[in-house]
This record gives C-alpha cells, sequence and structure tokens, in this order.
C-alpha cells in the first residue's frame, strides 16, 4: 500500500472530508492505484470507523463525518476508477427499503461499489415497491440492493420479492439485502439471494453473484 | 401526584408508556386511522387504561401530533410507524420557515382536552412534547442534522434556537388544556446516538431552557431514549422533576448518577420484556425494579419507551399486576 493510500484511509477514519478529497486527487494524479486498493482501503477505514462506534469512542454524527470524507471523496475518485479495468462490474440498483429512512451504511455501500466499478443507480432512502420495480425494469440491473436498517422492514423486502415475481423478473436479477441486523436466518426467511451487513461482505457477495 | 410532591404513595405508581402505536389496537383500530382522527385516539387510548388499570395516560395529541405539526409532511399506512418523507429545512436560508405551530388549531388538542375532562381523581394525564433538539433534527432531517455537527456547529445552535418556540407553544397549550405533568421527549439526545460532549453542546442547554419556563407550571419528566447512563448527572441538572430512562440503563447506576432526589420513571424493557418476553419476563423485570428503586419513594414504574403494536396484551396486564404486587408500601 502506498503512503497516499495509507493516509487517505486515515483521513476517512477521522472524518476529515478536506484531506479525503486531496488524497484522492493525488491518488489519480500518482495514478497507480487500482480500484480493488481503493476498495480495499474504503473497506478498512469503514471497519474501523464501526469498530469505534461499537466501542462507544464513535456516535451518528462521527460516522456521518466519515461517511461525508468518503461521499466527497468519490467525487474526485469516480472519473478515475471509470477509465479503470473493472473484472466484476455490473449494474446496481439500490435503496433503503419501504419505512426506513436510513441512509448512512447505503451511502457508503454505493460509494464502494461504484469504486469497485459498478454502475449504481441510487434510489434514495423509504423507496416503494413500485420504485424498485421501475428502476430494476428500466436499467437492465444485474443486482438489487435491498438497504434495510432493522429486520422489522421484512414485510416490504417480502413485498419486492413478491413483486420481482409477479412482474416475471425473478429469473434475471440477484437480490441482495443488507443492514447490521441481517443474517442468513433471516436472508432464507425473506428468500433473498444473499446478505451482506458491511462493505467488505457486500463487495464479496456482489463479486460472487456477478460471477455466477 | 404524591410521588412528585415527595409524599408516599399506597404503591408505586404505574404509567406505562401506551400511545399510538399500541393503544388503537385496543379498540381494534388501525394506526393510521387514530393518527389522522383525534377520537379515535383519545377513545383508544381511554380504552387501554381502562383494560390495564394504570395510574397514569400520555394524552397524545392528535391529527398527527409532532413532526407535523411544523409543516413536514407525514405518511403513516395502516399499523405501521409514521414517517417524515419531506423535511424542511435544506440550509440557513430556510430557518425562517420554521412555524410556530398552533396546537389548537384543527382539533389536535381534542384528545387531550378529553382525557383530561374525564380523568377525575382516578388517574394522571401526562401531556407530551418534543424537545428542541428533536424538532430541529426533524425539521432537517436526522442525518443531514447529525453531519452538521462537524460541518456547520452554528447552524446547529441556530436551528435549536429557532424550533424552541414550537416546543413552548405546544408544551403551554398542553398546561393550558390541564395535563398533570408535561413529558419532553429528547429521543436523538440518546448517548447510544451522540456523544455526551455533543448533548452537553447542543441538546442540554435547550432542555433547560424550556424546562425553567415550562417546569414552572407543571412537573417536567425529561425522556431519553435508550443508553442515557453517561449524561444522566447533566439530565438532572436540567431542572426536571422526572428522568424517563430506557430500558438498557442500569437503575442502580443510574440513582448513583443522580442522587436520592430525583424521581426515575422506568425503566422496563418495551421491546426485549414486552414485546418479545414472557409474563414471567415482565414479572422478574419487575421485581428487579422494585427491588432497587421502591425503597427510596421516588419511582414510578413504567416501561422505557413506547410499547410496540406487537406486544401482547397478556404482558401488559403482567406489568400492571406485577407493579401492584410488588410495589406495595
Amino acid at each position: 500500500m502506498t503512503d497516499t493510500l495509507e493516509r487517505f484511509q486515515q483521513a476517512i477514519v477521522e472524518g476529515d472530508a478536506d484531506e479525503s478529497t486531496a488524497l484522492a486527487q493525488a491518488i489519480v494524479e500518482e495514478g497507480r492505484a487500482t480500484p480493488d486498493d481503493i476498495c480495499e482501503q474504503l473497506s478498512r477505514a469503514m471497519d474501523t470507523v464501526g469498530g469505534r462506534y461499537e466501542t462507544g469512542e464513535y456516535f451518528i454524527p462521527e460516522m456521518l463525518r466519515s461517511a461525508d470524507a468518503v461521499e466527497r471523496a468519490m467525487a474526485v475518485l469516480e472519473p478515475y476508477l471509470f477509465q479503470q479495468e473493472h473484472d466484476q462490474s455490473g449494474i446496481v440498483v439500490m435503496g433503503t427499503v419501504k419505512g426506513d429512512i436510513h441512509n448512512i451504511g447505503k451511502n457508503i455501500i454505493i460509494s464502494a461499489l461504484k469504486a469497485a466499478g459498478y454502475q449504481v443507480h441510487d434510489l434514495g432512502v423509504n423507496v416503494s415497491t413500485d420504485k424498485f420495480i421501475n428502476a430494476v425494469r428500466e436499467t437492465g440491473a444485474d443486482l438489487l440492493l435491498l438497504s434495510a436498517f432493522t429486520t422489522s422492514t421484512k414485510p416490504a423486502l417480502l413485498d419486492i420479492l413478491a413483486r420481482l415475481e409477479e412482474e416475471g423478473l425473478r429469473s434475471d436479477i440477484k437480490v441482495i439485502s443488507g443492514g447490521a441486523s441481517h443474517s442468513e436466518k433471516f436472508a432464507e426467511e425473506v428468500g433473498v439471494d444473499g446478505f451482506a451487513t458491511d462493505v467488505k461482505s457486500t463487495l464479496a457477495v456482489c463479486r460472487r453473484m456477478m460471477e455466477a | 401526584m404524591a410521588v412528585l410532591e415527595g409524599e408516599t404513595p399506597d404503591t408505586v405508581p404505574i404509567v406505562p408508556v401506551i400511545d399510538g402505536y399500541f393503544a388503537p389496537r385496543v379498540i381494534g383500530r388501525a394506526n393510521d386511522e387514530c393518527y389522522m382522527d383525534g377520537g379515535c385516539l383519545a377513545d383508544a387510548l381511554m380504552a387501554s387504561r381502562e383494560r390495564f388499570g394504570y395510574d397514569g395516560v400520555l394524552a397524545e395529541m392528535g391529527l398527527g401530533p409532532d413532526p407535523s405539526v411544523l409543516g413536514c409532511p407525514v405518511e403513516i399506512e395502516g399499523n405501521d410507524v409514521p414517517l417524515v418523507v419531506e423535511t424542511l429545512i435544506g440550509g440557513r436560508d430556510d430557518l425562517e420557515r420554521i412555524p410556530v405551530p398552533d396546537p389548537w388549531a384543527d382539533g389536535k388538542m381534542e384528545p387531550v382536552t378529553r382525557l383530561v375532562s374525564e380523568a377525575g381523581d382516578g388517574y394522571v394525564v401526562l401531556g407530551s412534547v418534543r424537545s428542541p433538539f428533536e424538532y430541529a433534527a426533524t425539521v432537517r432531517g436526522l442525518m443531514e442534522f447529525m453531519t452538521d455537527f462537524y460541518r456547520d456547529p452554528g447552524f446547529v445552535h441556530d436551528l435549536v434556537a429557532a424550533t424552541r418556540p414550537a416546543t413552548l407553544a405546544v408544551g403551554r397549550a398542553l398546561i393550558e388544556a390541564g395535563i398533570d405533568a408535561l413529558v419532553i421527549k429528547d429521543s436523538f439526545a440518546s448517548s447510544s446516538m451522540i456523544s455526551p460532549d455533543h448533548y452537553s453542546e447542543f441538546a442540554f442547554p435547550s432542555e433547560a431552557e424550556v424546562i425553567a419556563e415550562l417546569g414552572a407550571e407543571v412537573p417536567v419528566i425529561l425522556h431519553i431514549c435508550r443508553n442515557s447512563l453517561p449524561i444522566l448527572p447533566q439530565m438532572a441538572r436540567t431542572g426536571a422533576a422526572v428522568l424517563e430512562l430506557d430500558g438498557p440503563v442500569d437503575l442502580k447506576a443510574a440513582r448513583e448518577a443522580i442522587g436520592p432526589g430525583i424521581v426515575i420513571k422506568g425503566n422496563i424493557d418495551a421491546v426485549a420484556v414486552i414485546e418479545k418476553g414472557g409474563v414471567e419476563d415482565v414479572e422478574a423485570a419487575v421485581r428487579a425494579a422494585m427491588d432497587v428503586e421502591k425503597a427510596g419513594r421516588r419511582f414510578i414504574l413504567s416501561t422505557g419507551d413506547s410499547i410496540p403494536l406487537p406486544a401482547p396484551e397478556e404482558n401488559v396486564a403482567a406489568l400492571v399486576e406485577s407493579g401492584r404486587r410488588y410495589g406495595r408500601y
């Protein structure tokens, strides 16, 4: 890992958006980092941020500060990343399901997916089933990522999956649900193809689904 | 009221947080019906109190009580939790868009006035209003609001100051309607969400200001969700007569943190115990709370937060029955 990438990771952990943006520019100018390198740093940084939240060192505003540092850096990195070769590019539709307005996790995941070369359509939060269905149809998405912070959103997830079946779209798309409280058991109950709880597991499950 | 006046009642009072999430099911109505119909909400809250026999009822305003009183569009479908779907404040230029609400308009106060008029001496009526900090988060959008803590802390201060008149207007209306005590909710000030330093900087000053004014009229109950243990000494200095503690707070540690004088209202976990537990879990939790707090005579048995819709009715009944059994002086 280069010194610039190391400092980039640290700037995100510290939530220093000015520094993360400047380092993103330096990464572009150096031109050595691959999309995988950048994804790895994003993933490590957010793992550290999540760890600090779990131990009570960080709270929601500190997580948002780091998310902001990622988002602003990605505005600089995106054109650079799209010029790179990608092994696992695909089209992703993502949103937070109806009844849920959490967007921190969704936005961080979207940044990481873009860094990994995916074309991401962000539908926002509190997204209706209709909006998901229309976006899947219009974009020809390979992956549908459903962000749901708590498992109380299960009815919304079930509704989306039922509608995909009804509309004849289910067999053409892989559906992944995500959130800190998700588990293999919950994913099985809902009937999604995969689940993720953080940046690392999201990238891994997306890669696996694209290769399947 | 005896506890609030420093006297010892016959038993520890029981005032669970039963509001528009749980009460409508008692009369077989969906939450969205009662959310927009003050009469429905009043019927539900009274029916729930009569069914379970607790000592105080939380009189919520009707017609989409809190976010919409400031003009935020709110969606609710069936029994879902109301969701603010659009915020008012995109930036500093929008501060003047924050209205001072008229709580008496459009029949919003109907549930409160009905509950007050029908309460008699049988039970106390609590009103409920959001703190300036919580209103500020609502009109700005919680995520943007908390991003502002670092991006523009001055804006956060200005936003909280701009929502203070709303808390005071709603609080004064509830007092005018005749409530016995006022719950000020400051859910987002929780140490499960923001650091104690941010609580001190952004939430505590406005809590103390509105409590100084409204607390001169009726006892104020300050509610902060989930973990409040790290900020309890400060909460005790807001001037609140009662601190409403949520399930995760250890009662013994809480009492040590605030001293013997302030009343604690709490803190049976509404989800882990009342919704997901069994009758025996409820009884054990009530007994444990009484073991810690009953002897100090400054305790109101309650749930830590709103009882969720799916909670079994037998658990709510067990809360009251166990409270009577273990709370007798």
